[in-house]
């Protein structure tokens, strides 16, 4: 048997732009931030960051899970959101709207030939709750859930169970990388026929235990003005807003998009990855990681260089990774004489580490299939060292037919898909 | 249960006015009249209010349409089965249970309460400092199956409980069992002689599981040879759950006799005045019957 074809078939998405795919859309037409104004939720840390991307509509601010709120007309029984991190209500949200923009039935969902891969960081904030409660408390008083909410591949856990998921499942983490490489695992399941359809669902908590650490790393904007805090390509960027949110995708083989007569949002076409080896948090100053992982992507396409024409950059508005994208976009396509169009959407959505990648996959498959191609925005002077980048400044009214979408993670972990318009 | 960090209610005297407001947080979601009763049980130490915080604490946990079967005021109601709480949702409340009453419960404590009497009991008994009264022991399947000698597909018990000399089963008639394809033809009537059969494994299970001999190969050697007062007074079809029931009549060794009934739905189905079991020794099988 040769390889099977890959489709994205499901997209759910909940997020600072929009909580579904209409919303979203919207905002990458209008080039519409999702920025607002963030203090610390425990007045006592004292921070100098300014801006988040929130997610509205969602309330998961409290220590306690039954104070939760979700916005209508979406509802999670207690019993399945005890043992949800704060980002599980976002995930779980856009589960239930991938499932009903791929049009699956129960049946489709809950087999032997269906899997799922996901991936988030976990939830800091409960972590640090269930241990404060074990010191003071003893075992004995720590919530039966409080594992399964809170460690990394809670995300697994919580949806392989509650929506009676029968196939492969794994929780993934490479940090920034995290959904991407879900993403690339799951296209290899289905093209080497060990699965017929894949949910990658990847997710991050928003709030001080989640976002305020980057601060230490340096890699976020202090900035209060949202149009200055996040512009990649941007000569005077100063790092990245952080957001969270949750975002699922759904792949299937070519079989059961024929055999369902489902519409396809786009196909994926292969990826590629490689690692930097280079330094734990920042990236190799000329994105050889990134570079090997592009190319592998192409190759697992069958794709020349020249054919790719809208590269979704991971570019989160530093100055270190933002600079060695650039070199790897000009190294992959400018030296070999093509141009292709570049954006970054973080400038609208913000950066939220293992989300990013399935929600700018997200973001590329529906602007296929809506027909646009999403601009950069917030960039007044582009930075001279990324001349010889097609930076695109405005949502373009026509879609790429082939395009990439990159995403690099901490320790120099690089992954690049590729995508084809249906 | 919050994953809120608060810190406990016990260990504080009753006047303290900060345990009080603990209290009270941890108990924030039940209804008022439960925690009246915590705060005044915690004043007066009176049992009677025991019932009122126990199933106050039980209905916080559940969906809202199982509330009226908690309330109904029926001490048989069974956690998992009737109200739909999960394991998980048993520690949390047992858990609730503990901060506001102040008692400990241990796991294999839990694992005994079953129905909301089970709980009711049990509390008030652990704050009286009465000792315990035995409680009947439940067994799932997994157990039965590994400790019983007939296997899938001749295992016509799929749960159990034993109560001293008593023990009860059930199991249910999938409609899949291979003899119902010619018992009859066309028409599945679940077999008189397997009512039967249930009934004396579950005679066999009582036995395996409360005597100390069981644990010396009993169970490979354990034989029906006979029945006797036997009547069926019902169809059993797929579909019908029998609720079988045996008791120890008389233990004279190598025989073991049980007396047994089977009803559906509460409705009579089948009895036997005495079903006699022989403990042989492992080569010493008798002929007397087929090995059950």
């Amino acid at each position: 048997m040769g390889l099977q074809r890959v489709f994205v078939t499901g997209i759910g998405i909940v997020s600072s732009i929009g909580n579904d795919a209409p919303a979203v859309v919207g905002s990458l037409r209008a080039l519409k931030h999702g920025f607002e104004p963030f203090a610390p939720q425990n007045a006592k840390i004292p921070s100098d960051v300014k801006l988040a991307g929130t997610v509205k509509g969602f309330d998961v601010s409290s220590p306690d899970f039954e104070d939760w709120t979700l916005p209508a007309p979406y509802r999670i029984r207690r019993d399945v959101m005890r043992s949800l991190p704060p980002h599980g209500p976002y995930v779980h949200v856009a589960m239930s709207q991938a499932i009903e923009s791929a049009g699956l039935e129960e049946p489709d969902i809950s087999n032997l030939d269906t899997g799922m891969y996901t991936s988030s960081g976990g939830s800091t904030r409960l972590i640090h709750q269930n241990t404060t409660r074990l010191h003071q408390m003893g075992p004995m008083r720590c919530p039966p859930t409080g594992i399964v909410a809170s460690i990394a591949g809670t995300l697994s856990f919580n949806l392989v169970a509650q929506f009676k998921i029968r196939g492969n499942s794994c929780g993934f983490s490479s940090a920034c990388a995290s959904s991407g490489h879900a993403i690339g695992f799951a296209y290899d399941d289905i093209a080497l026929g060990r699965q017929k359809r894949m949910f990658v669902a990847a997710g991050e908590d928003l709030n001080d235990e989640s976002l305020l650490p980057f601060a230490g790393m340096r890699a976020l904007s202090l900035e209060g003005d949202p149009q200055r805090a996040s512009c990649p390509f941007d000569k005077s960027r100063n790092g990245f807003v952080s957001t969270g949110g949750g975002a699922v995708l759904i792949l299937e083989s070519e079989e059961e998009v024929l055999r369902r007569g489902a519409r396809p949002y786009a196909e994926l076409l292969g990826w590629g990855q490689a690692s930097d080896g280079h330094n734990v948090a920042m990236s190799h100053p000329e994105g050889v990681g990134l570079v090997a992982a592009m190319q592998r992507a192409l190759r697992s396409a069958s794709l020349d260089a020249g054919e790719v024409e809208y590269i979704n950059a991971h570019a989160t508005s530093t100055l270190v990774g933002d600079l060695s994208e650039g070199r790897a976009i000009r190294e992959v396509f400018a030296k070999q004489g093509h141009v292709p169009k570049v954006s970054s959407t973080k400038a609208l959505t913000g950066h939220g580490l293992s989300l990013a990648s399935a929600l700018e996959a997200s973001i590329v498959s529906l602007s296929m299939k809506e027909g646009f191609t999403p601009g950069s925005a917030h960039i007044r002077d582009l930075d001279p060292e990324f001349e010889g980048v097609n930076v695109i400044r405005e949502t373009l009214s026509e879609a790429p037919k082939i395009a990439l979408s990159n995403s690099s993670g901490f320790g120099g972990a690089n992954v690049s898909l590729v995508f084809k318009q249906v | 249960m919050s994953n809120e960090a608060t810190s406990t209610n016990q260990n504080q005297s009753p006047s303290d006015p900060s345990a009080d407001e603990l209290l009270k947080e941890t108990l924030k979601r039940c209804s008022p009249e439960t925690i009246t009763a915590a705060l005044a049980f915690r004043q007066s130490g009176d049992i009677s209010l025991v019932p009122t915080v126990v199933l106050g604490i039980v209905e916080r946990f559940l969906e809202p349409e199982v509330v009226d079967t908690l309330k109904s005021g029926d001490d048989s109601v069974r956690f998992m089965e009737d109200l739909g709480m999960d394991s998980l949702t048993m520690f949390e409340a047992i858990m609730m249970v503990e901060e506001s009453l102040g008692v400990s419960i241990k796991n294999e404590e839990l694992w005994d309460l079953r129905t909301v009497g089970d709980l009711k009991t049990f509390i008030a008994a652990k704050l009286s400092g009465v000792e315990v009264v035995a409680q009947a022991k439940s067994f799932p399947i997994e157990q039965i199956a590994a400790v019983m000698p007939q296997q899938e597909p001749f295992l016509f018990l799929q749960s159990a409980e034993i109560d001293g000399a008593k023990a009860k089963g059930a199991y249910t008639i999938s409609g899949k069992e291979g003899f119902l394809k010619g018992h009859f033809k066309g028409d599945p009537v679940f077999p008189a002689s397997i009512m039967l059969e249930a009934l004396g494994q579950l005679g066999v299970f009582h036995f395996l599981t409360t005597d100390d001999s069981a644990s010396e190969g009993a169970g490979s050697s354990i034989y029906f040879t006979g029945a006797d007062g036997v009547r069926c007074s019902r169809v059993c079809r797929p579909g019908d759950t029998l609720e079988l029931s045996v008791e120890l009549k008389r233990r004279r060794d190598p025989l073991v006799v049980y007396s047994g009934k089977i009803t559906v739905a509460g409705e009579k189905a089948a009895s036997a005045e005495e079903i006699s079991l022989i403990v042989a020794p492992a080569e010493g099988a008798s002929a007397s019957g087929a090995k059950e």
